[in-house]
């Protein structure tokens, strides 16, 4: 499960925050929501795709947060706690959106953000502007996790980003350990499938 | 498509989700079997991409904006868990600024409660003799509000020009506030009335135009 951030020297701790904020400074609170907010809103954009969409949703995993402070016993670290509360925002969301079914070459929801120079790029081909293309490389990276069901974009995104285990997957989306690496193997197919051209090696 | 038990061996390999007995089987598989090896190096070059270029942490656009709504929820929602309480006591509560709840008289209190606002939303220097008005807002545009310090009632006056006449019987009552607390971080102001409850908070949406959360009952 994703840890609080690393501490410099002198700053206050989450748990000192934490405590402060239940007892209704919102000062202290408002700390942690700029402590957090970069890993927050990268989880709900990676998640949705959608930069208006994922900075309301980040806002609303906070305010949820908020409100179910004074619920929040420090049996876990804040930013787990909070992980899993945006986790479940943001899920929900998508359900409501019905942004599922096999989402997969939803041409309609990606079509506008492709690149105009993101054609293949053959591994191993000498492309001289190395920048560019690592750029290129990421664009098609994220467009084919766009076009990833929900259930797959989202196990995607909990190990590959978050790193985290199969356990806490299977607490966190909830569903079994066998479904979490069933999605994980099948997510990776489909994305290795779209993305061939550039992790595809020949025997 | 292997079997799911060979699909899960690869990808808890490719995940480092094997114990040691697995993990020694399972590379001397790929040793033997080219085919599988070859996935396995696709598959780890695939997420190896995946981690590169999905940061864990991102830039939040206007993120002090971001913040700062946080902090203005919170305290809309602090003033309407006070209001629902409130709405569930006795009439003393509702008559405490039922004027505002009448629609003639809507204009009057906002322009009211603007003023009041930009007067205690005044840099700290406590001068009781004077009320320092920095600016009022109007949000009709036929009302004009000026203001003066009566030296007398120690108070500000409010004048309201153009506006519907106001009948001759109408109880007009203010709002009493005691104290204010300023945000600086989220520039806003709260006004406290004699006995701690908050009043009204003032802040500033996107565009920079006044934003009120009064105490007040809906409708």
């Amino acid at each position: 499960m994703p840890s609080s951030a690393s501490t410099d020297p002198g700053e206050v701790s989450d748990i000192d925050l934490v405590k402060r904020s239940q007892a209704g400074d919102t000062r202290a609170f408002d700390t942690l929501v700029t402590k957090y907010r970069g890993r927050i809103y990268a989880m709900t954009y990676h998640l949705i795709q959608n930069e208006t969409e994922a900075w309301d949703l980040a806002q609303e995993a906070f305010i949820k947060a908020w409100r179910a402070l004074p619920n929040f016993k420090q049996d876990a670290a804040f930013y787990t706690w909070l992980y899993r509360i945006a986790h479940n925002v943001t899920y929900d969301w998508l359900r409501k959106k019905k942004v599922q079914g096999d989402g997969e070459f939803d041409d309609e929801r990606t079509e506008h953000r492709v690149a105009a120079g993101a054609e293949a790029t053959p591994k191993g081909d000498a492309t001289p502007d190395t920048a560019m293309r690592n750029a290129e490389l990421g664009q098609r990276i994220q467009e084919a996790i766009a076009r990833l069901s929900p259930e797959h974009r989202q196990v995607i995104i909990l190990r590959e980003v978050e790193g985290l285990a199969y356990e806490e997957i299977a607490a966190l989306v909830p569903c079994s350990l066998g479904t979490v690496m069933s999605r994980l193997f099948y997510a990776r197919k489909k994305l290795q499938e779209q993305l061939k051209d550039v992790y595809e090696t020949t025997l | 498509m292997k079997p799911p038990s060979e699909d899960h061996d690869l990808i808890r390999w490719l995940d480092g989700e094997m114990n040691d007995t697995e993990l020694a089987a399972f590379e001397a598989r790929l040793k033997d079997d080219p085919v599988l090896a070859k996935e396995a190096d696709d598959l780890r070059a695939l997420s190896a991409g995946i981690r590169d270029h999905l940061p864990a942490e991102m830039k939040v656009p206007h993120a002090d904006f971001f913040n700062s709504q946080i902090q203005v929820r919170i305290a809309q929602m602090d003033l309407d868990e006070i209001r629902q309480k409130q709405t569930g006591a006795t009439s003393l509560a509702d008559s405490f600024l039922a004027w505002m709840r009448k629609p003639w008289f809507a204009t009057a209190g906002a322009v009211a409660l603007a003023v009041l606002g930009l007067v205690w939303m005044r840099p700290h220097t406590q001068d009781t003799a004077h009320s320092l008005i920095l600016s009022s807002y109007t949000p009709g545009l036929g009302v004009e509000a000026s203001t003066y310090h009566d030296n007398e009632a120690d108070a500000t006056v409010l004048m309201l020009d153009g506006l519907e006449e106001v009948p001759a019987d109408r109880k007009i009552s203010g709002i009493s506030v005691h104290r204010s607390e300023t945000e600086p971080e989220i520039a806003a102001t709260t006004l406290f009335d004699a006995a701690g409850s908050p009043l009204l908070v003032i802040s500033r949406d996107a565009v920079g135009h006044p934003l009120f959360l009064t105490n007040t009952p809906r409708g």
